[in-house]
């Protein structure tokens, strides 16, 4: 970190990093809250909403300028909306430019609540328009979605179909640009486009091409106001009845970091959670849908010989066929947490030399593309490496024979590679710790029904090799569902009180872990040391 | 001929009358290379120019005071001197011949004229600056001018006056023409940068100022027609005697076009400091009771009657009267006119021509031109012309990227104060004039 340079904001004196955006100065040294619509800090600076305009000394006096353009340097002097009312006074200026054409439509927009125009707006004071009725509004939009409303108004288009995901509602639109730089910058295909200019200025793709990018959701999440909505959420919660937990993408290595909102004993959506050092502010599509598999196709019971069982009884069968097998095969899984693996590898402890433990996945692994996502699709690879265990499930399948029970659990096999799968068909007793009724619990001897990755707390090692945090949602198809580090713990004969208490057992087994605690990997999760440091210091 | 003001006389009491840039104006086929080599076009290159280092043609032109004559009169030596030298990019410079302000036609004037003039300047600029690829960025709709200048091109690149050893000498400058497609926010610089790139016409975030970034990310200066046009006369004679004409800070002479109500509307040369009255006898005299006079182009602050006889052309006389030479388009109107109707015609102009960036600019002249037509329509309300003017305020401090904000922000404040009578007497057509609007009423504990 370079040395930090003091600038003068309001009167005082504040020490900041040099050449950081001004912005960010003030929000996060000077604690001076400063709005922006344009401005966001995972892309280029457009400088063109000018709602951040402070003002700044110059060879002239003060004069205003934008602070998200703006670069910190040493003794620059700047005054905000604290010290300044010729600052206010543009604010609010910009602020009645901006409401001057956007329709009077929060009681009905999906943004309300979440809006960066709505806050500001109220922040402003000026809840008044002074337009004169007879003036009228410039609604934007192309010619093609142009209407007439019910008053005889001249209307841009609503719902303007933008392409699979993403529908427009372009009198909604400030025109900060963000959606056009997101698709440029980060996604690196440039779908989206201003067309027009002036107060006719709006949002469109080009002719005949529909807005399709595995990454196009995140332009709903860019977008200031409610121009820019998903299909999947549209009309269904008002944002301000969501409540929200931390997590982690469960579907791929990179572990990008997202919040599970949820309301009304279901989960509505999930958002990027912006981590710098991950996954910045971006989640895939694919990420960002998987919501919609939470209530769906779960096993919510237990299945023992392919009979519904409750989960007592699937339990005691599970623990009744791995006491009776001579020999038992122990599948450690990529897609469930740290604890859930030190809690089988409890179970391998207990039951001594009759068991193995095999790791690692059948599932193919793709290219990284540079945003959110690793292509790895097993989420905790990682992890399994750090607990130390070697990647050989392939072993599994050939020496299937030796084995008269094989333990699994959040781990699809026969969905991963069903032929390498059909072998361990052999192995007589099937004890399969599922969430969902995959095709793994189809070949069951006994199925126990746990929690899925959103209901649990526990961590993750992500393929740059940092554990990250994931915290139970606690919406639940069945309450009595338990997370499988639990069923596990029990089935080795032990009780573990709490995820702690889990991770306290991994933290036993890899040296790399060592010193970590929840409170210490927080939001931002941290990066394990590597793993001849972590020797050195054990 | 006469639309344009020529033959134009070449004395004025008993004085020469400058024809520094005008010389071929009223020549026939003065566009040509033969006629214009015989009117001693290209002299400055074949006798001055590359006798002389480069940072001597700056300082020449630093010392005859020239401005720039596209609207902000920037000084021309000055904007020169910014351009980094021996660095690893090359330098670019771009013409300005993107003219829109409305009122303004004396570009078009020089490239259908004397389009080897700029050829000229610009050879003595390139050669000033070590420029090697310079560019003309000329308004798209001006097709016959575009055509001469393709043409006097051609025939420089044939007599060996552009393109590799230009003259025998060791340099060497390329011109490329490049065709806008007509918005006006293509003259401002950055803007007109963006769009010789390809992409839409908006003008950038600046710093970086050209002179350092600016087309394909090389330092780049981009100059008015008409200043470039002056160089070589300055370089031939001078900076001494540029100074002949005009005042200290605005010497030399400038073209101005004048339309509106006038006798002999058209592209004049005369020195800078002209009185106005004195002008307008000299394009034939007003017609009609003057009531005002747009000064420098759309853009600028309009003047009273009172002052536009207190008022000479030039920089700080317009300056002192709150207003600016621009571009130098005059437009007199007498008492016939309705000044409400021009300011609507202007606002209409500014709010079509937003380029759609910033807030206060993209929102504010669109809201600025609606409030006005409901004015015009019958609709106002006491007050009304005070709420306009409050609107243009908001853009009018450099509240945005570029100077199009004041510049579309100055008409409106300017029309609705000096011409009061002119917007209360619209109010008062209205029946209900005297309801109030709502008034704007910041709310306790706003946060700011």
């Amino acid at each position: 970190m370079a040395d930090l340079i003091t600038i003068n904001v309001d009167g005082k004196d504040v020490q900041v990093p040099p050449k950081i955006q001004l912005i960010e100065a003030l929000r996060t040294y000077a604690k001076v809250d400063t709005p922006a619509f344009c401005y966001h800090p995972d892309l280029s600076v457009a400088g063109n909403c000018r709602v951040c305009l402070v003002e700044v000394a110059g060879p002239r006096g003060f004069a205003f300028g934008i602070a998200c353009h703006m670069q910190t340097a040493p003794g620059l002097t700047v005054k905000t909306q604290i010290s300044s009312d010729r600052v206010k006074w543009a604010r609010r200026g910009v602020m009645e430019s901006l409401l001057v054409n956007h329709p009077l439509d929060c009681p009905i927009c999906d943004k309300a609540g979440e809006c960066t125009l709505q806050e500001n707006y109220m922040n402003s004071g000026r809840h008044e328009s002074r337009l004169p009725d007879d003036a009228g509004k410039q609604y934007k939009g192309g010619a093609d979605h142009r209407f007439t409303d019910a008053k005889g108004n001249d209307r841009g288009g609503k719902k303007i179909d933008l392409g699979p995901t993403i529908l427009l509602d372009q009198e909604r639109c400030i025109v900060c640009s963000r959606c056009v730089r997101f698709m440029s910058e980060v996604a690196k295909e440039p779908q989206l486009a201003i067309a027009g200019r002036g107060d006719h200025a709006y949002i469109t793709t080009f002719p005949g091409k529909p807005l399709t990018h595995g990454y196009d959701l995140n332009v709903t999440d860019v977008c200031p106001v409610g121009a820019l909505t998903g299909k999947h959420f549209r009309f269904q919660q008002r944002v301000w009845n969501l409540k929200s937990v931390e997590s982690i993408d469960p579907s791929d290595a990179f572990g990008a970091n997202i919040t599970i909102e949820y309301n009304n004993g279901r989960v509505w959506r999930l958002m990027p959670r912006r981590n710098p050092a991950v996954n910045k502010s971006w989640i895939a599509n694919s990420t960002r849908l998987l919501y919609q598999q939470l209530a769906v196709n779960r096993l919510t019971d237990a299945r023992v010989a392919g009979v519904d069982a409750d989960l007592d009884a699937g339990v005691q069968a599970a623990k009744a066929a791995i006491a009776a097998a001579k020999k038992v095969a122990l599948v450690a899984s990529g897609h469930g947490t740290v604890e859930d693996n030190a809690a089988l590898l409890a179970l391998k402890d207990a039951l001594g030399d009759k068991s193995e433990v095999f790791s690692g996945s059948w599932l193919a692994v793709g290219k990284a593309d540079g945003i959110a996502l690793s292509g790895d699709p097993v989420a905790n690879r990682a992890g399994l490496a750090v607990l130390g265990l070697a990647d050989n499930l392939d072993q599994l399948a050939q020496r299937a024979g030796e084995f008269d029970a094989l333990v699994v659990f959040n781990h699809d096999l026969w969905g991963a590679d069903a032929a390498k799968a059909a072998k361990l068909e052999a192995i007589p007793a099937r004890v399969v710790l599922a969430a969902w009724n995959d095709a793994t619990v189809a070949k069951a001897t006994v199925a126990v029904g746990i929690r899925a990755w959103a209901e649990v707390r526990g961590t993750m090692v992500n393929s740059q090799g940092r554990i990250q945090l994931m915290h139970a949602c606690p919406v639940l198809p069945n309450p009595a569902l338990e997370p499988a580090w639990q069923v596990l713990a029990g089935f080795a004969g032990a009780v573990w009180a709490s995820e702690a208490q889990a991770f306290a057992a991994a933290q036993a087994r890899a040296a790399r872990l060592a010193g970590l605690s929840y409170r210490a990997i927080g939001p931002m999760g941290a990066v394990l040391p590597q793993p001849a440091l972590a020797a050195a210091g054990a | 001929m006469s639309l344009f003001g020529f033959p134009q006389p070449k004395q004025w009491k008993g004085k020469d009358l400058p024809r520094v840039l005008s010389r071929l104006f009223d020549v026939k086929d003065g566009h040509t290379l033969a006629v214009a080599k015989s009117h001693g076009a290209y002299s400055t290159i074949s006798k001055v120019l590359f006798d002389r280092a480069p940072f001597q043609i700056i300082n020449e032109v630093m010392d005859s005071g020239l401005r720039g004559r596209g609207g902000a009169g920037f000084p021309t030596g000055m904007k020169w001197s910014f351009v980094p030298r021996g660095g690893q990019k090359p330098v670019y410079l771009v013409i300005n011949a993107d003219e829109g302000e409305p009122g303004t036609f004396k570009d078009r004037m020089c490239l259908m004229r004397d389009p080897h003039l700029l050829i000229e300047g610009m050879i003595c600029t390139g050669y000033a600056l070590g420029v090697r690829t310079a560019y003309i960025f000329v308004r798209g709709e001006m097709l016959p001018q575009i055509q001469a200048l393709n043409h006097a091109i051609k025939e420089a690149y044939d007599a060996g006056l552009l393109g590799e050893n230009i003259a025998g000498s060791r340099y060497s400058l390329d011109i490329y023409v490049h065709r806008g497609a007509g918005a006006y926010i293509c003259g401002e610089e950055t803007g007109l940068i963006n769009a010789l790139e390809g992409y839409k016409g908006q003008p950038r975030l600046k710093p970086p100022f050209p002179a350092i970034s600016g087309a394909f990310a090389a330092p780049t200066v981009v100059n008015n027609v008409e200043t470039i046009m002056a160089v070589p006369w300055i370089l031939t004679h001078g900076a001494k005697a540029y100074r002949q004409w005009g005042t200290d800070k605005s010497p030399g002479s400038k073209l101005f076009s004048i339309s509106g109500d006038i006798a002999k509307p058209g592209v004049y040369e005369v020195p800078l400091a002209m009185p106005y009255m004195e002008f307008f006898e000299l394009c034939g005299g007003l017609t009609g009771e003057l009531l005002g006079c747009i000064p420098g182009g759309s853009s600028a602050p309009v003047l009273t009657a009172e002052e536009t006889k207190k008022t000479t052309m030039d920089y700080e006389s317009l300056a002192a009267a709150k207003s600016m030479l621009g571009s130098g388009a005059i437009t007199p109107f007498n008492t016939t006119r309705d000044p409400v109707l021009i300011l609507q015609s202007i606002a209409r102009f500014y709010a079509h021509e937003s380029c759609g960036q910033c807030t206060p600019c993209r929102e504010g002249t669109g809201y600025v031109d609606r409030v006005i037509d409901s004015l015009v329509d019958g609709h106002g309300r006491d007050g009304d012309a005070e709420f306009i003017k409050s609107l243009a305020d908001q853009y009018e401090p450099m509240t945005t990227i570029c100077a199009f904000g004041p510049g579309a922000a100055w008409p409106v404040q300017s029309f609705v104060t000096k011409f009061k009578s002119h917007f209360d007497a619209y109010i008062a057509k209205n029946p209900k004039h005297a309801d109030k609007r709502d008034l704007v009423t910041v709310r306790p504990g706003a946060f700011w």
